[in-house]
This record gives C-alpha cells, structure tokens and sequence, in this order.
C-alpha cells in the first residue's frame, strides 16, 4: 500500500534499484566459486578465470604454513565453493583435511573434480630417502614450496587452469586462452628475472626452515644451512653456535625467514654481520606483493638489493 | 656465423688488393695511408667481431650442457619419486588405515594418597575412507584399568543439504572439552567439573547428525540420540535394551567470529535430556537435564602464530535430576564449571592457568574448588612435557581425599598417523 502511495519517481528509482541487485546477484551466482589455500593460487586463478570466477583465499600469506589457524569461519567458504585449489604435496596437512571434514562439500574432496591439487607433475625437490620423524616434520611426498620457482608456476597454472576445464567444460577455450596469455607473461617476467639475479649466482645463504630450495635451485644461490635443526624442530643453542661458525666460515650473505620467530635470525646477524631478511613464502604477505608476480619480482629485488650492499 | 667469416674475409682480401696496386703519384700515396688506416681499423673490428663469435659460441655450448644437466636432474628426481610412488603402490598394506599411537604417562604426587608412576593410557588410533560415502576411525585406549574401544565411529561424506551423519561409539559433541581426549586436553587432567557434571568425556553410544547453516559465518547444529552420554556415567547399563525414554537426547548450537584477523570468538549452548532415569534402587525415574554454554576467545597473530597467542576458555554447567528416592517435585540443581586461560610464551613454550568449581550433584551445596597453574613444554609437535601444580579445596567428600596441593609431570608421545579432527582443535 505505502508503495502504491510512493510518488512515481520514488517508485521508479526503487524497481530500478531491485532489477540492478538482482542483476548483480545473478552475475556473482554464476561466477564459479574457487576457494585457494594461499593468496598466490589465488592470483593464478584469477589470471586463468578472469571474470568468470570468484576467487577467495583462505590463508592471508603472513602465516607459516606450518600454523595456519583452523578458523571455523573458513568453512562456510569451503562449503560454498564449487572449486578448491591447494598446493597439495601435504602443504596444507595440518589444517585443511579438518575443516574438509565439517564443510559439507562433496564437490571438493580428494578426488572430485573440484579438487585441484596444484603439484601434479612439479619436478619435487628434496623427496626424504628415510621416511622417519626422527628426521623432523618431513614431507614425505617432498618439498611443498615449489611456487618460489616461477618456471615450475608454469606447470600450477596448467594445473588449474586444467582442473577449471574439469568441473567446467563449458569454459575450457577461455581458460586456455587465459592459461596462454599468462605463460606468455611469466615467461617475459622470467627473462627479466633471470637477469635480475645475475648477482645472486653463487651467493651463500641460510633459511630458516627448509622452504627457498626452488628458488636456489632457479636462481643459483647455494644454502649452506637452517635455523632448525631438521624441519620444524626449533634450534638449540650448539646448533646455533654451529651455524655461527659456518656462516663466518662460508661466508654466506644473508639469512632468510618468513612467519618464524626473529629472534634467532636476528641474534644470528647481530653475531655474524649477516643480514637477516623477512621474505615470506607466499604473495599477500605484504601490500605490495599481492599479485604472484609482484611477490617474486619483490622478493628478487630485496634480496638483490640486500647482496648489493653486504 | 660462417657466412659473416666469410663477408668480413673477401672485404679483407680487397683490402689488402688495393693496397697492393702500385703506386705512381702523391695523391695517390696520401690516398695509399689512408686506405691502410682503414684497413688497420677494420682488422681491428674483425678481430673483435671473432671474438664476440667465439663467445657467443662458448656461451650457446654452455647453456646446451646447463639445459642438459637440469633435464638431466628434472628426469632424476622424477625418477626418484616414481620409484617412491610405485613402492607405495605396490605395499601390500597400501589400503590400510592411518595407524597413530599416543602414550600419555605422568609422575604424580597428591598432598592425601602418595606418589605414583601413572600409566594414564596408550591410545591406538586408525582412520581411513570407508568408500566414497563414508569414513571411519577409532581409538582403542588401554590404561590401568583394561582396554576398551573409546571411540569407533563411521561419519558420512557426501549426504546432501549441508547434513553430516555420525553412527558407533564416539565422544558426542556437548560442550567444547568434554569432547576432547585426556591427552589432548591444555592442562594435565580433565577439569573435575566435567568429571563430576558430565562424566568425564562424552563418550556415546548412538547416532549423531550435524547441519551446517548456510549462513555467511559459522553456525552450526547437532543433535543426536545415545544411550547415555560420559564415560563415567553409570546412570545406564550400554549392555541392556531399554525404553526409548531412558535414552539420552542432545541439541547442541555452536557459532564462531571473527573480531579481527587476530582476534576471535567461539559460543556453542549444548542440551542434553534424558526424560526417564532409572537407577537400579528407583523405580519411579525421572528426567535429567544437563546444559552448558561455552566461550572461547583466541588470540592467534597470523603473522606470528607459531610462537605467540592466547586462548582463553570457559564452560558453565547446569545439571537438574532427582536422586535416588527424592520426592517427584524435589529435583536437585547443581552448577559449576571451568576456566582457563593459556599464553603461548615461543612455539615450545607455553604457560597457563585454570579453575575448576566442581559441586555435588548429590549435595549440590558442596563443592570443590581447584586452582592450576601449568607450564608446557612442547619438544616438537609429537613429544610434549607438562608440569602441573593444583591446590584443590575439597568439600565434598567425607575423606577430602582430593584436598590439597598436588603435582604432576606429565609425558605425552605421538608416533605414526594422529588427529582428533575439527573439534579437538
């Protein structure tokens, strides 16, 4: 009644409002809904679907991947989502199977076509020749930070963009041609990034934990050490004097660490000179790494920047 | 490249054939200079441009062998992980559950009994997909008492209408720690409040089935239908069919926030009614209530969550029965609860506090009153040390057999597979 009484152009502007929410609504319902474990799958993602998806990450890209909080608030996306995409290669172990558990979501469980697991066919550095947790918090199927090398990126983007095609056929030739596009950037960005660590070649480092393999191996640094003792197990006070002596035997130049405690790398630099650097192992760990190639064109230039001046 | 050779060679040739023509005049000697400057200076160039050749070719051999070497690495380590993945495949045991085993062990001394090495248990756990609708775990406990099945339990995977379905013997979901085993507890012992109130863990016999609310956050619902609900419950013999109405029914509603990325909140009200309890000794039955409502505040830095945080939690408890041969209107209400806060000091150490108000349900009048700081010291996500001091004030047993102070250093390992799930988190 009171909207009969409204003046014409009130009630003009109000059924315009409602076609224009509903529009919007029916937009955002056919985006395809993708959950990422961290804000650079998330990136590549989006990069693939472009418009045709909505893409949430879980992580925020600060966190250790080893800590990540199982938030009950994750699960509501996870049960929404029609994709999930993950790194895979147990990277998420500690976290994500549980809240599988209670999403609700047949879609996305292992083995469904919603599952995209972004590992397949990544050439897998330090695989464990002796599975034993006297060994530490192994991976048993292998290093899972593979995204620090953007050639191997390559291969996550075809697996996603793949795996879209999989719960969306319908969409595939866009994806392809998003997937190529994107390649062709990475591999511009790539040359660029070859040239750009010319000064790191040779240089000796330490990590924290045991996650910058795939960005040695790509850009020619040597690690001659970790902070830890073996994965996950927190140094002891002759580990870390044992260190000391082999950074000032071997020279190396910096120390690098993400979601770990500083307090050691520091204590580290302050008695060697080293330069400790805070280099997450994802993008979104910082404002101005929010896209995977800003995150390793960053990390690439801090660290140049860093060598340079030590 | 052989053909520029073979350019800058013929221009060289030319060169050197002009300067060889005699010559027969002065503008044609100054000229004769000039032309050898010229071919002095382009000598030099092709001298250069060799070099730059032979660089190049140098180069384009070495990048050959690097490609070569990194194919030749890539096709190792896939062979490496092939070799692994077809030695999984071809275990016999590649269908087998995840198998996990925790020893829980403790050094006590209470003010009243003595000290004591305390087996406290040796829990075996297996877990693995049923099929692609259903999986299973359970948890086999022995402790000084016997060896019992503490949990089975198969649990639905794809039922459809957000709904998830859990049938066998598992630990029903009222409150928050009542559901979570001994050793995954954050102090040494389950507060005596549970105990007294709950009946130790929640352990049940029944069917359980959870709805999760399409609501942008958390919510989300349980109920389920036991025999009883606590393992120490002895209201109900598990072996003996009974009326429906001697069964226990549970509604339980749990909500969690998000205050900040740091910052969160987690609230679940739990009910659980048995309309007919018969003991033995009473003929007549009656109803029994138990609610509760539970608070959880965390503190979890995302940044820096392995070695800092804080979580604070508390229950409050409300039971209502008759007892024994009380008059039908003369029901006996009792109240009590826990709290707890834990600080996370680094990713090894951490340290907390935790009280316990524990009455009687017989004699609600009375209580127990416990006070517990702890210290914990986790070697590694498997090996965990705990000290723990607790000064109880017991008044409600004749003996006051829990009163005074009390230690314990408790010792619990992890080895193979290991997880409780999403509610012991």
């Amino acid at each position: 009644m009171k909207f009969l009484m409204m003046g014409k152009k009130w009630r003009l502007f109000l059924i315009a409002l409602a076609l224009s929410c509903a529009q919007a609504g029916s937009a955002l319902a056919q985006q395809i809904r993708v959950v990422a474990t961290w804000p650079a799958l998330a990136d590549i993602t989006r990069q693939i679907g472009k418009e045709l998806v909505n893409v949430e990450s879980l992580a925020t890209g600060v966190e250790d991947a080893h800590g990540v909080p199982m938030k009950p608030s994750f699960i509501p996306r996870l049960n929404r989502a029609d994709v999930l995409v993950l790194i895979g290669l147990d990277d998420e172990l500690s976290w994500l199977p549980a809240l599988l558990e209670v999403a609700s979501n047949p879609k996305i469980l292992s083995g469904q076509p919603g599952y995209i697991d972004s590992s397949v066919g990544i050439p897998v550095a330090e695989p464990p020749t002796r599975l034993d947790r006297a060994e530490g918090d192994l991976h048993p199927k292998g290093n899972p930070h593979y995204l620090l090398d953007p050639v191997y990126t390559k291969i996550t983007a075809q697996n996603i963009a793949h795996g879209l095609s999989r719960s969306f056929p319908q969409h595939q030739a866009v994806f392809e041609k998003n997937l190529k596009v994107y390649i062709a950037e990475l591999d511009g960005w790539i040359v660029k990034w070859e040239k750009m660590a010319v000064p790191l070649r040779g240089v000796k480092f330490v990590e924290y934990h045991q996650e910058w393999v795939y960005f040695a191996n790509r850009f020619g640094l040597k690690r001659i050490g970790a902070v830890e003792v073996k994965p996950g197990i927190e140094p002891t006070p002759n580990h870390i004097v044992s260190l000391v002596q082999q950074i000032k035997q071997d020279k190396a130049q910096v120390i690098l660490y993400g979601a770990q405690n500083p307090r050691v790398p520091q204590q580290i630099s302050n008695e060697t000179g080293i330069k400790a650097l805070r280099l997450y192992s994802s993008s979104g760990g910082r404002p101005e790494t929010d896209s995977y190639i800003k995150w390793i064109d960053y990390t690439l230039r801090t660290l140049v920047q860093a060598v340079s001046q030590s | 490249m052989n053909l520029i050779r073979k350019g800058i060679f013929c221009y060289a040739i030319c060169c050197a054939w002009l300067l060889s023509v005699p010559q027969v005049s002065h503008a044609q000697l100054s000229e004769m200079q000039a032309l050898k400057a010229l071919v002095e200076n382009m000598q030099q160039t092709l001298q250069k441009a060799l070099s730059r050749i032979d660089q190049l070719e140098k180069e384009k051999a070495a990048n050959a062998v690097k490609i070569e070497q990194e194919k030749m690495a890539t096709t190792a380590r896939l062979g490496d992980v092939e070799k692994s993945v077809q030695a999984v495949k071809s275990a016999a045991g590649a269908l087998n559950p995840g198998i996990g085993m925790v020893l829980d062990a403790s050094i006590d001394q209470r003010a009243r009994k003595g000290g004591n090495f305390n087996f406290r248990s040796a829990e075996i756990g297996l877990a693995a997909s049923v099929d692609p609708f259903a999986r299973m775990y359970g948890f086999i406990n022995g402790t000084p008492e016997g060896v019992e099945v503490d949990e089975a339990a198969a649990i639905t995977t794809s039922l459809p209408w957000n709904l998830t379905a859990k049938g066998g013997r598992f630990l029903a979901d009222f409150g928050r720690l009542p559901k979570i085993h001994a050793h995954e507890l954050p102090f040494v012992n389950s507060p005596l409040s549970v105990e007294r109130m709950v009946g130790g863990e929640t352990q049940a016999d029944g069917v359980e089935v959870n709805y999760l609310f399409p609501t942008p956050f958390f919510l989300r619902a349980t109920v389920g239908g036991y025999n009883k609900m606590g393992e120490g419950n002895d209201r109900v013999d598990n072996t003996k069919p009974r009326s429906w109405s001697r069964f226990t029914y549970l509604g339980r509603l749990n909500t969690y926030f998000d205050i900040t990325d740091n910052h969160s909140i987690e609230v679940g009200t739990s009910h659980a009614y048995t309309p007919s309890v018969r003991l033995l000794s009473d003929i007549s039955g009656g109803n029994r209530i138990l609610n509760g409502i539970d608070v959880t505040y965390r503190y979890q830095p995302l940044d820096s969550v392995v070695y800092q945080g804080l979580i604070f939690g508390s229950e409050i408890f409300r039971n209502s029965e008759r007892i024994g041969f009380d008059d039908r209107s003369n029901r006996r209400h009792s109240y009590g609860g826990y709290s707890y806060a834990e600080l996370k000091l680094n990713k090894n150490w951490s340290t907390g506090f935790l009280f316990d108000y524990a009455p009687s349900i017989e004699s609600p009048g009375k209580k127990t009153i416990g006070y517990s700081p702890f210290l914990t010291w986790n070697l590694s996500e498997f090996n965990r040390l705990r000290f723990q001091f607790t000064h109880m004030d017991d008044r409600v047993r004749e003996d006051k057999a829990e009163s005074g102070n009390q230690f314990f250093l408790q010792w619990t390992t992890v080895i193979g597979a290991h997880t409780h799930g999403f509610l012991s988190r």
